[in-house]
């Protein structure tokens, strides 16, 4: 019977490859990849745990890593009732998804002596071919052997002494090639994308965020700039295996909040650059923010959707973007559709014109404090949304602050911080400064429920077929809410502020969600300037994992 | 609060002594104008030191010495860097001033500091250098050049030492004429690995232990550190077709002087 249905469903894919119908980027009994699949859907189809039963959810384990520094930003993968989980210092530990047993774990040796501006925080693995890779702090890229956690291959990417840059965030895996961003953006740093092949560590392609001399886009740098232009790529990428595209959003350019040296309109950075994935050529790059001066990274995740749009169905990208903005794009060719804010509270643009154009641009002036919404922090951080096929709604949060900027000129040394000015937290203009989760159509960002918070949210959310969307506080409550409604149908304190991304998977038909607990990271940092009571929120480092009791179930 | 104002000045007015002719205002205006330049940027302590990613400096109370080394040496593992190559001793004793001056603040902070546009940017302390010897430093690190000296050699705490330590040469090494010693640099060390796979590739075999022999994988750049067992290796040749002037050939010669003028000033420090 088992094997009737397999070919019943290989042949429905095959049927679905043929005439292109949508692609399915929801999880089933594993989660692969960091967004769920290379899709970045954050999306599960399991549905046992439902809108009905959720409130019967219980603790079914908790890992401690024992690593607290910078909380725990990690998004856990589970293959074959294994989870694969990193913590700061680029640790990993492999767990019995069922029982939280260590099966092994992993200390990736990092130099004595060795500085860190980015945070010592690692926000996962990718796994792939029976090996676990990941990006280090002191910017090396290490495989493991996914059954013993003995490392196979080591190769640095840069020196990480010399770059001031390293690597926090999963790679992501694309036809045997491990692809791997790095941060720097911030620092007087050139950005690029590195492929490397999966079995030997080799090299493949790199793409420069920032061209070189020679290369079209050169000429949007005044000068040398772009050797110190930052660019850095320091979240993970999405693929599309039918056009076979790497996409990857690109952050800001450096100096942050003074673009003196650097005047045009720096490509690419804040920009979505698709890749061929055989190659690492462009094959075509939407800019959000040109001259960028506000730190407005694009560098968040690219959710692929395939929607109806006027009656057409077309193969879409949604990127949540720092300065508060979504942008839908046509990932084929990168064809603006539209944009709509995440935020209330935004005045460093008026609005995004029907080409995508900015208007109303509020630049930061140097010597003088300018009042600038969002604040650095970003209308929404990095944590990621969720994209649900069967409500149709794009669930994220969004954060209302603002700052006074100084913009200052800066003259970079390589390597070294380079961020042209400094910031100071301050209250929105109607005194309502916060966070909420919402969900939104996204081809209009109309929103159909809003959940608020006092505080920024700052975990990821994650989306099921059981009609529930989770995510966590910074506070320590992980919680269920009614995808349909908003309503909190559930809650469990962890003891520690959430920062990280659940997931959802199952073994031997049993459905866990499993969330990172820890408080930590440079937003979470920032949010003392304003809610000074933050700085006592406790750090952690832990796995939750729940589960409906066995007989409920 | 004003409990510890007592504990901040007197420290702040015993520096001011040792800085002569600065009165203490001046020095803590000196420490708050590097402080907005260095410190408050970005994500770090926040403007005056409101906290950011990094600890919050407002309203707490810390010893001279201890902010002095951690100003000067950074703090290990951490995002805290030396600043001791960038900021004279006078520049560390102003900050110190400026951040304990820091301890009576309250939270909330005053307005951010005026028209630090205007002032320098921290100095690089520049060292006896000859222009030779800087090209060369800029050229060994490169990192516009995928085929850079720093790849596989390390100096002056940068890059993989992945065969000669080249700040172990000596001087009759030193004395070679430039292009010929970097071009034709004998690669004693590299070997032919081939794989019960047929994949080949020039290696430096950094160990060999009874279940898993390390080396170095050139046959791409940046070189892969790779675990191999030893049941995969076929064999390890002596001979390899691997030069030194092939991955050296994106130098010009005059470009190759300058780095070996680097190589020689770094190896006799």
């Amino acid at each position: 019977m088992i094997r009737i249905i397999l070919l019943l469903m290989v042949g429905l894919l095959m049927v679905g490859a043929v005439i292109g119908c949508a692609q399915d980027g929801a999880t089933k009994a594993d989660w692969p990849a960091y967004g769920g699949q290379n899709s970045a859907w954050r999306y599960s189809a399991l549905d046992a745990i439902h809108t009905g039963n959720v409130s019967q959810l219980t603790a079914a384990w908790v890992f401690q890593t024992g690593d607290n520094d910078g909380g725990l930003q990690s998004t856990p993968l589970v293959i074959d009732g294994v989870m694969y989980v990193s913590t700061s210092h680029n640790r990993v530990f492999a767990l019995d998804a069922v029982t939280g047993k260590r099966l092994w774990s992993y200390r990736y040796e990092l130099p004595k002596t060795f500085t860190t501006f980015y945070g010592p925080w690692n926000r996962g693995v990718a796994v792939a071919e029976g090996r676990v890779l990941m990006g280090t702090l002191d910017n090396n890229v290490v495989a493991l052997d996914a059954r013993t956690g003995r490392e196979l291959w080591k190769v640095n990417v840069e020196d990480a002494n010399q770059c001031g840059c390293n690597i926090t965030a999963a790679p992501l895996i694309a036809r045997g090639k491990v692809i791997v961003g790095v941060t720097g953006g911030d620092s007087a740093h050139r950005g690029y994308i590195n492929a490397f092949d999966l079995r030997t560590g080799r090299h493949l392609w790199r793409f420069w965020t920032i061209p070189g001399p020679g290369e079209k886009g050169h000429e949007t740098w005044a000068g040398d700039s772009w050797k110190f232009g930052g660019g850095s790529t320091w979240m993970t990428g999405s693929f599309d295996e039918s056009l076979g595209m790497v996409y990857w959003a690109v952050g800001n350019p450096a100096a942050d909040f003074y673009g003196g040296n650097r005047k045009g309109d720096n490509l690419y950075t804040d920009s979505m650059v698709a890749l061929d994935v055989q190659t690492g050529k462009l094959k075509w790059h939407f800019q959000q923010v040109p001259h960028d001066v506000w730190d407005w990274d694009a560098a968040y995740e690219a959710v692929l959707v395939d929607l109806p749009v006027n009656g057409q169905m077309r193969k879409l990208l949604i990127n949540v973007s720092k300065g508060g903005y979504t942008y839908v794009l046509d990932r084929t060719n990168g064809e603006f559709l539209t944009a709509w804010p995440v935020a209330k509270n935004i005045n460093w643009i008026s609005g995004v014109g029907p080409k995508g154009e900015l208007l109303g641009r509020n630049e930061p002036v140097v010597g003088k404090p300018k009042l600038i919404c969002p604040s650095i922090g970003g209308g929404r951080s990095w944590n990621h949304g969720a994209w649900s096929p069967k409500s149709g709604l794009f669930f994220t949060t969004g954060i209302e602050w603002c700052q006074e900027v100084v913009s200052q000129p800066e003259t970079p040394v390589e390597g070294k911080t380079y961020f042209g000015g400094t910031f100071k937290l301050v209250s929105t203009p109607d005194g309502k400064s916060g966070g909420h989760l919402a969900a939104y159509n996204p081809l209009t960002g109309k929103p159909v429920w809003r959940y608020e918070y006092k505080y920024p949210l700052l975990a990821s959310v994650l989306a099921t077929a059981g009609d529930l969307i989770f995510t966590g506080d910074a506070e320590g409550e992980f919680f269920a809410l009614d995808a349909r409604t908003g309503k909190k149908l559930w809650s469990f304190n962890t003891g520690s502020g959430h920062r990280g991304s659940s997931i959802t998977y199952a073994v031997n038909g049993r459905q866990y969600v499993a969330t990172p607990s820890g408080w930590g990271s440079a937003v979470a940092g920032l949010m003392q300037q304003f809610w000074p009571e933050t700085e006592q929120f406790p750090s952690g480092s832990a796995v939750f994992v729940f589960a409906l009791p066995e007989t409920k179930r | 609060m004003k409990v510890w104002a007592g504990l901040v000045i007197l420290p702040a007015l015993l520096l001011a002594e040792q800085q002569g002719s600065l009165g203490t205002s001046a020095v803590v205006a000196r420490g708050d104008q590097l402080f907005a330049q260095g410190c408050a940027v970005g994500y770090c302590h926040g403007t005056a030191g409101a906290a950011a990613r990094s600890p919050r400096l407002r309203g707490r109370v810390f010893e001279r010495d201890y902010l002095v080394k951690v100003i000067r040496d950074g703090i290990p593992n951490t995002a805290m860097p030396a600043w001791g190559d960038r900021l004279t001793d006078g520049d560390i004793s102003a900050l110190v001033a400026y951040i304990q001056s820091l301890a009576t603040a309250s939270s909330e902070g005053p307005a951010p500091a005026e028209a630090a546009s205007a002032a320098p940017p921290v100095a690089v302390k520049e060292s006896e250098l000859s222009p030779e010897v800087r090209q060369g430093r800029e050229l060994f690190y490169d990192a516009q050049r995928a085929q850079r000296c720093s790849n596989c050699h390390r100096l002056q705490g940068i890059g993989t030492v992945v065969s000669v330590d080249l700040g172990k040469l000596n001087k009759q090494q030193l004395g070679a004429e430039a292009v010929a010693a970097v071009r034709n640099a004998r690669a004693r060390r590299v070997r032919d690995v081939v794989l019960t796979s047929g994949d080949r590739f020039p290696a430096v075999v950094v160990d060999r232990g009874a279940i898993v022999t390390r080396v170095y994988d050139l046959k791409s750049t940046p070189p892969v550190l790779r675990h191999l067992d030893n049941g995969e290796i076929q064999g390890i040749q002596a001979q390899s077709a691997w030069r030194h002037a092939r991955v050296v050939q994106g130098y010009t010669a005059d470009e190759l002087r300058a780095v070996w003028a680097f190589v020689g000033w770094a190896a006799q420090r």
